[in-house]
């Protein structure tokens, strides 16, 4: 008998078999009550509520949207870059610092971006009430770290022999890391920086509906409200701001060349970091801190939370995320690959940039309409949203790829789908599994999000501990969960870099 | 009077076990030109890098201006540039902000800044580039949009705007055609001044395989195996050493 041999292409479609368990409890889990909702639901997308009052409401909330994205997203950026570098071998390399203060500095950032922003968010509420610029501390807190990974990877990238030459022309150290690591930042700063304000702003939608304001909050409560029409109201007007930020953005060319407008990059720059410093400082003394001082005496306040109970969320949060990251790599090739023609090209385009779009709490809550809670349709949930990201990659790498072998193929008599797989996907599975793997990192964390809303895992726990200001146990559950995080961050950088 | 500028007293290299150099003393002295000779791999990179300092020996002393590589402020250390093999220049900056990189040492932080932005004056860096034939076209182009032979004169403009004493170069003359192999040799070795009329005492060691350069030089190392067999006049340079080595 032929063994079966993996290689990357079947390993990107084998995770489609999470199909099998989750269909099976999905399928014990229907009822037909929501079924109508649902469909209402769906027939709003076409008719949704257009009148003054709903316009002025929509232009108020993006504007909230927008301030707390904008802000959350600029800060993020710039001291994300800043600690992007002093967590960079080069920066310690240049400085003769011992290696071992950058892994403390990294396992810092690991721990900090481990916990969602959401996490963040209902935390600092709990402390501080609802406020708008909880808001942008609690986006700006793992999106600092986030931001400051994606920073230190890109100047790993630096070639060392250029730093041994400039280190040799024997410049000041300061003038030496500025000339070594300016343009893989600007590099950077023009590759991610759409991408991360696309991010600021979706979490600031999801934010929004756990009560901080913005179109989230909107959303959330015509939600609440079962009126569909207002709710598409908002998520079209949100599209539609995903959408102009991207195409300003792609107008704005940070041309390091042009002088006036890096002056005005410059600018920006230490203005922001001023702005943030005299605000933190502001935030600081404006606080009187005695929630916080509350927080501390209810540390001594007993944990319900068995252990069984306890290892059995771990357990459930672990499998969200396994099943989650399965879906989000499987569907996309496998629904590209069936349906390969123009048309539903930009059918299942639509589809993907809606599942991005509608915050994966509303997925859920959707889902829920005609669905019990399970750990499946979190799972589904969670799935769907990353798949809406992935494919949006894969369509990407798909169309900047060499379509020779593909076409060769097809002029061979090869069936047009079996052309797509070996001849167009085939060169592009490696590169999009590591993708995947790093993708994995954020739907760890996003099990939070879900979690809290689907009755799963260690975020249903989180909401409880903290509605009960059971401070043991929520900060048990922080444990666990960066703790998952950080264990999953490791084996996905392992696999990554074998995949690069 | 002791004019020697650079000293390497009982030089070991080992790397995973493999010995790149073994026990090398030399002497350079002020104004002398040698020349470098040996096959690929016989230790001539590594040997450069351990008398500018990228590379720590693992054993033995090295004295430059008579004081130890660690005893040397930023200033004295200067004094020496090199031109590597690969180049190491910066890709994503331009040919002019390049050799621009070769003025940080005598400039401060501010100056880099400038110089990134591309809002410092290129005047001196212009200067080096006419001297070493490069277009006027290509000032202003990235690294990655020059053929071989342009990068390899961007290397040695920012090599030279340094304005060291010492210069090591590891074939330098690399991807460069007759014509301006003689220009390149003659700033390097001659030193011709911005004048082109006085000759300097500039130092010079450079890293060769063509044979026919030779008569430019004062004096040649022949190396193999990490380890030098020849240290001598380049008048005395006879067929028999040069088997030794090849």
């Amino acid at each position: 008998m032929n063994k079966l041999k993996l290689n990357y292409t079947s390993l990107s479609f084998l995770p489609i078999l999470v199909f099998i368990p989750l269909g099976y409890q999905l399928t014990n889990n229907i009822h037909f009550g929501g079924f109508k909702l649902f469909q209402e639901f769906l027939i709003s997308a076409f008719n949704p509520k257009i009148d003054n009052e709903i316009f002025i409401t929509v232009i108020n909330r993006l504007n909230e949207t927008i301030l707390i994205g904008f802000f959350s997203w600029l800060v993020s950026i710039i001291f994300g870059a800043i600690f992007g570098i002093i967590s960079s071998n080069i920066f310690f390399k240049i400085f003769n610092i011992p290696n071992f203060f950058c892994r403390i500095i990294r396992f810092f950032l690991t721990i900090i971006r481990s916990i969602h922003e959401v996490v963040w968010g209902i935390l600092l509420m709990q402390i501080y009430g609802i406020n708008f610029s909880i808001g942008i501390i609690a986006i700006c807190i793992p999106y600092i770290a986030v931001n400051s990974k994606v920073f230190s990877e890109q100047l790993e990238t630096i070639d060392y022999k250029s730093f041994e030459s400039i280190n040799q022309i024997n410049a000041s150290k300061f003038s030496s890391l500025l000339t070594i690591i300016w343009n893989p930042i600007i590099n950077t700063f023009k590759n991610f920086g759409l991408y991360r304000l696309e991010c600021s702003i979706r979490s600031t939608v999801i934010l929004g509906l756990f009560g901080i304001g913005g179109i989230g909050t909107s959303i959330f409560l015509s939600f609440q409200t079962l009126n569909f029409r207002e709710l598409w109201t908002y998520l079209w007007s949100l599209a539609i701001l995903i959408i102009l930020s991207g195409l300003i953005f792609k107008k704005i060319k940070f041309n390091s060349t042009n002088k006036i407008l890096s002056i005005f990059f410059i600018a920006v720059f230490f203005i922001t970091i001023l702005f943030s410093f005299s605000y933190f400082l502001y935030f600081i003394f404006n606080n009187n801190f005695e929630n916080f001082n509350s927080v501390f005496s209810l540390f001594k306040s007993s944990s319900d939370l068995g252990l069984f109970d306890f290892l059995k969320l771990v357990l459930e949060t672990i499998i969200l995320s396994l099943l989650s990251t399965g879906i989000a790599i499987s569907l996309p090739p496998l629904v590209i690959g069936i349906f390969n023609n123009n048309t539903s090209e930009i059918f299942i385009k639509i589809f993907a940039f809606l599942l991005r779009l509608i915050p994966t709490p509303v997925i859920l809550l959707i889902l829920l309409t005609f669905n019990n809670p399970s750990l499946s349709l979190a799972a589904l949930t969670l799935g769907l949203h990353n798949a809406g990201i992935t494919s949006k990659l894969l369509f990407t790498n798909l169309k900047n790829q060499d379509r020779r072998n593909y076409i060769a193929m097809k002029s061979l008599g090869i069936s047009k789908k079996t052309s797509w797989l070996l001849g167009l996907f085939s060169q592009q599975a490696k590169s999009y599994l590591a993708y995947c793997a790093y993708r994995s990192d954020i739907i760890i964390r996003e099990t939070a999000i879900v979690g809290v809303i689907g009755s799963v895992g260690l975020g249903w726990q989180l909401k409880e501990s903290l509605s009960s200001f059971a401070w043991q146990e929520v900060t048990i559950v922080l444990i666990a969960y960066s703790s998952i995080a950080v264990f999953g961050e490791l084996i996905n950088g392992k696999i990554k870099n074998s995949l690069t | 009077m002791n004019n020697t500028l650079l000293e390497l007293k009982n030089i070991s290299y080992k790397h995973k076990n493999n010995v790149i150099l073994n026990k090398v003393n030399l002497k350079i002295n002020s104004g002398e030109k040698i020349a470098l000779l040996g096959k690929s791999g016989s230790g001539k990179t590594t040997l450069i890098s351990v008398l500018n300092g990228t590379i720590k020996p693992t054993q033995g002393e090295i004295k430059l201006f008579n004081k130890s590589f660690e005893e040397l402020d930023r200033k004295q250390k200067s004094k020496i540039t090199t031109i590597w093999q690969d180049l190491r220049l910066i890709e994503d900056l331009s040919a002019e902000q390049n050799v621009n990189c070769g003025l940080l040492a005598e400039n401060n932080f501010y100056f880099a800044f400038k110089n990134l932005l591309n809002i410092s004056s290129f005047k001196k860096a212009h200067k080096y580039m006419k001297l070493c034939k490069l277009p006027n076209s290509v000032y202003d182009k990235k690294i990655r949009q020059l053929s071989g032979g342009q990068k390899q004169r961007v290397a040695i403009a920012r090599s030279l705007i340094q304005g060291s004493n010492i210069i090591l170069a590891d074939e330098p003359f690399n991807n460069l055609d007759p014509k301006l192999i003689t220009t390149i040799k003659n700033l390097l070795l001659e030193n011709i001044d911005n004048n082109h009329t006085k000759k300097s005492t500039k130092t010079a060691l450079v890293a060769l395989h063509r044979l026919d350069f030779l008569n430019d030089f004062d004096k040649v190392i022949g190396i193999k195996d990490g380890k030098i067999f020849f240290n001598i006049k380049r008048n005395n340079l006879k067929k028999l050493h040069l088997d030794k080595i090849y």
